[in-house]
């Protein structure tokens, strides 16, 4: 009962309302001497990599350094593209139990595609800053619940605002299929839920996915309707719909569909579905994906795989078999990433979701692959993001050995080319109180 | 009373290891106390380990592995599991010290597997959080498959569970109680935490009084006072009046672990581990001063409002202030992969490489009362190892052999048997069940 | 005997009439009042294959019962003047089936209204009793309901012949009446199926102790499968105390307050000194070693009633003296969906192996009998006693568990279990064997009646039997699980795999009006923890609330595949 409480104005910023420290401004940076692991192609040892103006100017093992370069001195360490996690909720939810003030997750209702993540992330939620200094530097993060969540936005986790984050503010929508088991949570659920006579839940199944497809056709054809108008002003003018509207991109097949889905039915449901809508889908989660593994390849659906480091969901599963997900996938020729499909605390978990697949059958490349190169590609930012190439964005992290082992630790972290102070929540936790006698 | 706990200890003997011996030879072994030796053989025999050395030669009918390449450590400990269990809490009561883990620990439980499949041997299995006093704890090694008797630790310190914080107020479930009328369990603040504990050995002391002058009484030649009643809801408290059970207490923010600690010493007594104590690194110096160990999550946090200051720096700020800390799953999944937890201790707070083991290793040990058994590669010691095939503080290291006692009860290749033999026994099961008859009234 | 000279001496048959009236079906009773006349009651069989269990079979051979006891048998034996003949010619007469552990006829008035109503199966642990359950009650207890080890089951025994109609189609005349719910449940009665009112029907009482480890569900102590062995180790640590109090009272009474008579440690003392054994209701392996070590830890006398896995301890058992009244309410096959997740290889294991438990513990040297398990859909009962014999076990050790043996474990070997002379006059007779034939008619107390093709109406509804997709709907999101159950009456055992990870579900149960609770431990987040489950199940849709420590109240809905419901009553497996 010392003076613990000598601390108390500071330990005051440790409650709810925090704060990532702002990164620097987009200099020109040169990483110098750390083994550079491009993942696009081949390790260059003792390489360099030139940052400019938030882009990835130069990389090689004999590149000519800017005399207004800011020089960091790799040597010894190790340059990787920044991990892009994309199975993420973060910023949409900071307290999952008992604060429900901090949860801004779901909206209200079973159709909600014009519910955009980008308009509810906090940039100061304490996640950020905790993720990002293990080296993940850019995030999905998808609304959830309903049958039409919203729509997830690929942001990068750095910036003072959504807009300075955000890299795609509309990535994919989200659509959650309702399962035989109900699923969804809004009207035609609580309807289900409060007759009082003998449902069948079956059939509420069966009205959901019709109010689904009908919403959708009533989409498409508004878009076309708004279409025609636009060339054919005798036309009559027709009203404005900011929900038909949001779905728009995604029936033209601009923007990709999310269907979470585990078991393997329900992944069949979901990509028959998005053909049968002209969607593009995404599976997330695909617990069961490898034993549609052949379908899904058939199809050309990736794969988000989140269910790494989840327990086997079925007794007499071998206690490998959700190790060996990606293993399984790469080997069928399907594409994939590795998330942890965690909201946002524990997605700093990601480096040993893709480790422990690697443990268990998945190349150590590939690994890293699914962490990076592979994930921007499929949420179609593969030429922006996840590899060390001129050109891209410079989100780059210099690490003191491979980045997906857990010991270790970011020496350096570049998001948008701007150098982000290695400083979090815990870091800041940690200053106030190691020393404390 | 006295006659309980002599069953209890007969139940604990142990039961010799029916394993021949083995010796791994040419290993990197992790001793955790004596540092990590290269190229050395390790004879396991008679449950124990027999030898540690360079070119140990085979006693006869040894199996011999040869371990090139590979790395050889103790069986994980951890000090925090719901594994094999067929109920977590007792929670009608604030007090529920009379409830033993023991009676509803389930030997089948197919998590356990899994969990040897990490490199897990031993678990410290606890009653929930539900309560301010919960039930009795059970040590146990994974012997998966045999008895619970056999799984039973031999010697481990029996202990108990307390809980502080949320999960006993039930803030978080008091809305949807009463809305199906349900009365509210008290306490529903951590100050009635404080009194349900006071109140708790205030009457155990007044019942060890009652059963002290009782004895003195027949001492004296006494022959016609009935003895006091016996009550299983004290004892146990009495044990930690006494120093024979430890406390393993659920908590969470610093200001509750205080409470604790001051009650404890208030009625003479320690708190062996504070478990969770995410807050620990707050109040670091006043743990380690009262001799308390603290068993947490590596990384988890922000889950509920007390979680939301945990810090993954805890462990490290808590050794360094002299406390003997551990890093725990709580979690069947997590339980498989402690490894890695251990290993995220060296970014978080620069511990060594021995020092990450000891977190999932010989500081549970100690924590159990059992660190002159299990905890580290010893001469003497259980032959609880593990074989990895590569540095188990590497994300890309699998176990591969798990023993206990000598005995493999984890092996990637026998498991890769033991599926083809699920498979056919599937298979002439369903055959069996389609060919029976249908039941035809 | 006392009845019936009650009965005669009053102006009679009103007043009986009168009485019964008050439970129903009248019918029933009305037939009852007219055995109570001065017809004569001898009785022979002749020319029957005669299965008398004290000797070898008498091929072709007569049975004379007179006033409800056996007083010839044999193959010459002499058919009185005054009996009325019954040509036995392609009959075979075994003695009357004992069931060795039931609820048949413990109905409550509130569970006989139902069941009149034809809103479940009556009795049984399939249908009505839990409700039964929860109304039986020993008066002036000061224990709470289902912590009371003096309710004597006799008490609350009804007779009810429409109720024993099923058990007779399946040549049971003989029951140990069970009460079936709580931890201590009370003490059974060793009743026959038949006669004017329960002390008629009266064998032996009391016979067991039957302790259960089902927690109560009312959220009071205990509530868990822990709390209930620390009841149970308290409340026979208070019993020696009371004992030791009240002798030491007995001896110098001035010398303290006078000891509070508490009936239920009252009822324990028989236990505590070994002259009454104690019934644990329990079926898987650990369940059995929970209860022969709790009752190891006191030194009682311990039976296994259910045990379906009690061939994985029948060493012990040997060992340790215990019988086995063995469940002849086998697993049955859950309805599946096509895109379910597959059963686990337990319960498929549990389901082949159940025939083969009785042969295992005969080779054993373990002593058993057989009894109901809660089975309310009667021609299983001797259909699983043949699936048994299919897996190894003789028709004549068959026969046996069913009668003498079953006479012997529960104590009436004296008076029942054989077709002997001097015995009561219970006899089952079936045409041809009693497991390729079928049961004609039983003798009750020297009372023949002819037994009616079961029907299935008797049947208890498996409607929680299956595999259901369900949504859990948490905090942290929807975690979509996969719950397979088996119903063996209203016992409920299972898996749930998924998103809250493979766990065995706990202490689940499943009531007539589909009220369905059991618990199970989950992994999420942030750890292990335990998951309570309480809803209702309508057709084919089930729904209700989740409570885990720690975590605001969730809800689970879900379904299981189209199908009418209870359409698993037959117990027959759908074609595959």
């Amino acid at each position: 009962m010392t003076a613990a409480f000598a601390l108390a104005p500071i330990a005051a910023s440790a409650q709810l309302g925090s704060y990532n420290p702002s990164p620097g401004p987009q200099g020109t940076f040169a990483i110098r001497g750390g083994t550079v692991v491009t993942v696009s192609g081949a390790d260059i040892p003792n390489g360099t990599v030139v940052i400019s103006g938030g882009k990835i100017t130069a990389v090689g093992a004999n590149v000519a350094v800017p005399a207004n370069a800011q020089v960091i001195d790799a040597k010894g360490l190790y340059v990787y593209p920044g991990m892009i996690e994309t199975g993420s909720s973060v910023g949409l939810s900071e307290i999952g139990q008992g604060a429900v003030a901090t949860v801004d997750i779901s909206e209200v209702g079973s159709f909600n595609p014009n519910a955009q993540a980008f308009y509810g992330i906090d940039p100061h939620s304490a996640h950020i800053g905790v993720a990002r200094v293990v080296g993940i530097t850019t995030v999905v993060s998808r609304p959830t619940g309903g049958i039409m969540s919203g729509e997830a936005a690929l942001m990068n986790l750095a910036g003072d605002t959504p807009p300075k984050m955000a890299v795609v503010p509309r990535v994919a929508l989200v659509i959650e299929l309702p399962r035989s088991g109900f699923g969804g949570r809004g009207f035609a659920r609580a309807a289900a839920l409060q007759q009082g006579a003998p449902a069948d839940a079956n059939r509420v199944r069966a009205a959901q996915m019709d109010s689904l497809r009908k919403m959708l056709r009533d989409a498409d054809a508004y878009g076309k309707a708004q279409a025609a108008y636009a060339k054919d002003k005798s036309l009559p003018r027709p009203a404005h719909d900011v929900v038909l509207d949001a779905m728009l991109p995604a029936l033209n097949g601009q923007m990709p569909v999310i269907f979470p889905a585990d078991r393997a039915n329900d992944i069949r449901d979901a990509v028959n579905f998005a053909q049968e809508m002209h969607l593009k889908p995404i599976i997330m989660g695909g617990q069961d994906a490898p034993a549609v593994a052949s379908f899904l390849k058939q199809h050309d659906v990736p794969v988000i795989v989140t269910a790494v480091m989840h327990l086997p969901s079925r007794e007499d599963d071998p206690y490998d078999v959700n190790y060996t997900i990606p293993a399984k996938l790469a080997a069928a020729g399907v594409t994939f990433a590795i998330s942890t499909g965690d909201r946002g605390s524990e997605i700093r978990t990601l480096p040993y979701n893709a480790g422990m697949a690697a443990a268990h059958g998945l190349s150590k490349a590939d690994a890293l692959r699914s962490v990076t190169l592979w994930p921007a590609q499929i949420f179609g930012v593969g030429d922006r993001l996840g590899s060390i190439d001129v050109g891209k964005m410079a989100n780059i992290v210099v690490t003191t050995g491979d980045m997906l082992e857990a010991r270790t630790d970011t020496k350096y972290l570049f998001i948008d080319g701007r150098a982000v102070p290695l400083e979090s929540k815990h870091t800041q936790m940690n200053a106030l109180f190691k020393d404390r006698p | 009373m006295a006659a309980l706990a002599a069953a209890a200890a007969a139940a604990q003997q142990p039961v010799p290891s029916k394993a021949g011996p083995t010796l791994i030879k040419n290993a990197t072994v992790l001793t955790v106390t004596k540092g990590k030796l290269e190229n050395t053989d390790l004879l396991l025999q008679n449950g124990k380990i027999a030898a540690i050395g360079k070119n140990l030669s085979a006693p006869a009918g040894a199996q011999v592995i040869d371990a090139s390449g590979k790395y050889v450590m103790p069986g994980i400990i951890d000090p925090h599991s719901h594994t094999m269990i067929d109920a977590v809490n007792e929670g009608s009561l604030s007090v529920t010290s009379m409830v033993r883990i023991r009676d509803v620990l389930n030997p089948t439980d197919i998590n356990i597997y899994r969990q040897l499949a990490g490199g897990v041997t031993t678990i410290n299995v606890l009653h929930g959080s539900a309560n301010t006093i919960g039930g009795q704890n059970a040590v146990v090694k994974l012997k998966y498959g045999r008895d619970v008797d056999e799984m039973l630790f031999p010697g481990a310190m029996p202990g108990i569970k307390f809980a502080l914080g949320e999960n006993v107020t039930q803030k978080n479930s008091q809305t949807a109680a009463q809305a199906t009328g349900r009365p509210l369990r008290y306490p529903s603040t951590r100050m009635g935490q404080e009194e349900v504990l006071r109140d708790a050995f205030t009457r155990a002391r007044d019942y060890k009084a009652t059963w002290d002058d009782y004895n003195a009484k027949v001492k004296a030649g006494d022959k016609t006072s009935v003895a006091p009643e016996r009550d299983l809801e004290l004892e146990p408290l009495v044990e930690v009046l006494e120093g024979k059970r430890y406390v393993h207490a659920h908590s969470y923010r610093a200001d509750e672990m205080l409470m604790l600690l001051n009650v404890a010493k208030e009625f003479g007594f320690t708190v062996k581990t504070l478990q969770h104590g995410l807050e620990g690194y707050k109040i670091a110096s006043e743990i380690a001063q009262a001799g308390t160990g603290l068993s947490t999550f590596a990384d988890e946090w922000s889950y509920k409002v007390e979680a939301y200051d945990a810090i993954p720096y805890n462990v490290a700020i808590l050794m360094r202030h002299g406390v003997v800390a551990t890093v725990n799953s709580d979690s069947d999944e997590r339980a498989r992969r402690l490894n890695i937890d251990a290993a995220k201790m060296i970014r978080y707070g620069g511990l060594t490489e021995d020092e990450a083991l000891k977190t999932i290793t010989y500081n549970g040990a100690v924590q159990l009362g059992v660190q002159d058994k299990v905890g580290s590669i010893e001469v003497g010691k259980d032959a609880d190892v593990v074989i990895w095939n590569g540095d188990p503080l590497s994300v890309y290291s699998t176990a591969e052999t798990t023993f206990i006692d000598g005995e493999i009860f984890f092996d990637i290749k026998r498991d890769q048997q033991m599926r083809q033999q699920a498979a056919q026994e599937r298979a002439a099961l369903e055959a069996q069940d389609r060919g029976r008859r249908a039941i035809v009234p | 005997m006392r009845n019936r000279r009650f009965v005669r001496t009053m102006p009679g048959t009103m007043l009986v009439l009168g009485t019964l009236a008050a439970s129903p079906p009248l019918l029933g009773a009305q037939i009852g009042v007219q055995r109570e006349r001065n017809a004569p009651s001898v009785y022979a069989i002749t020319n029957a294959r005669i299965v008398t269990m004290a000797g070898p079979a008498i091929e072709r051979g007569t049975v004379v019962v007179r006033d409800g006891v056996i007083t010839a048998v044999g193959a010459s034996a002499a058919v009185p003047g005054d009996a009325r003949v019954i040509d036995g010619a392609g009959l075979t007469v075994y003695p009357g089936l004992i069931d060795a552990n039931s609820s048949v006829g413990l109905a409550s008035a509130a569970a006989a209204d139902n069941a009149a109503r034809g809103a479940a199966g009556r009795g049984g642990r399939g249908g009505a009793p839990v409700q039964q359950g929860a109304a039986m009650s020993a008066p002036n207890s000061l224990h709470p309901v289902g912590l009371q080890p003096e309710l004597a089951a006799i008490d609350f025994v009804h007779a009810d012949p429409d109720a024993f109609s099923g058990p007779q189609s399946a040549g049971i005349t003989t029951i140990l009446a069970t009460p079936s719910s709580g931890i201590f449940r009370g003490l059974s009665a060793v009743v026959n199926l038949g006669g004017a009112n329960a002390q008629a029907m009266l064998v032996r009482a009391p016979v067991a102790e039957h302790i259960g480890f089902t927690p109560r569900r009312d959220g009071g102590y205990p509530n868990s499968l822990m709390g209930v062995f620390s009841v149970l180790r308290q409340t026979l640590l208070d019993a020696q105390h009371y004992a030791a109090e009240n002798a030491a009272y007995a001896k110098n009474p001035r010398a303290m307050r006078r000891p509070e008579p508490d009936p239920s440690l009252d009822a324990l003392q028989p236990v505590l000194s070994r002259q009454i054994p104690v019934v644990f209701d329990v079926s898987s392996q650990r369940e059995i070693e929970r209860a022969l070590d709790l009752a190891r830890e006191f030194n009682l006398r311990a039976m296994i009633a259910g045990g379906e896995e009690a061939d994985k301890v029948a060493a012990r058992l040997k060992a340790e003296n215990v019988p086995v009244l063995a469940t002849l309410n086998f697993p049955r096959r859950p309805q599946q969906s096509p895109d379910a997740d597959p059963e686990p290889t337990r319960m498929l294991r549990a389901r082949v192996e159940a025939p083969r438990l009785a042969s295992k513990l005969q080779a054993a040297g373990v002593k058993f009998a057989f009894e109901d398990g809660g089975l309310t859909n009667w021609p299983e009962f001797l259909a699983n006693a043949k699936s048994a014999v299919d897996a190894g076990l003789s028709s004549d050790q068959a026969v046996r568990a069913l009668t003498l043996s079953a006479a012997e474990i529960l104590g009436v070997a004296d008076r029942l279990g054989s077709v002997e002379v001097g015995k009561v006059a219970n006899l089952t007779v079936a045409r041809g064997d009693l497991f390729s034939g079928r049961v004609t008619q039983v003798f009750v107390d020297g009372t023949p009646m002819d037994v009616r093709a079961p029907t299935n109406a008797n049947g208890a509804a498996l409607i929680a039997n299956g595999t259901w997709q369900i949504t859990v709907t948490l905090d942290e999101g929807e975690k979509p699980v996969t719950l397979t159950l088996q119903q063996v009456g209203d016992q409920l055992r299972g898996t749930i795999q998924g998103a809250l990870g493979s766990n065995q579900i706990a202490d689940g149960s499943v009531t007539a009006a589909g009220d369905v609770q059991f618990r199970t431990t989950i992994t999420m987040n942030d750890g292990s923890e335990e998951a309570r489950f309480a809803g209702t199940i309508e057709a084919n849709v089930m729904r209700g609330t989740v409570r885990i420590v720690g975590h605001p109240q969730g809800t689970f809905v879900g379904t299981k595949p189209a199908g009418a419901p209870g359409s698993g009553r037959r117990g027959s497996p759908p074609p595959v």
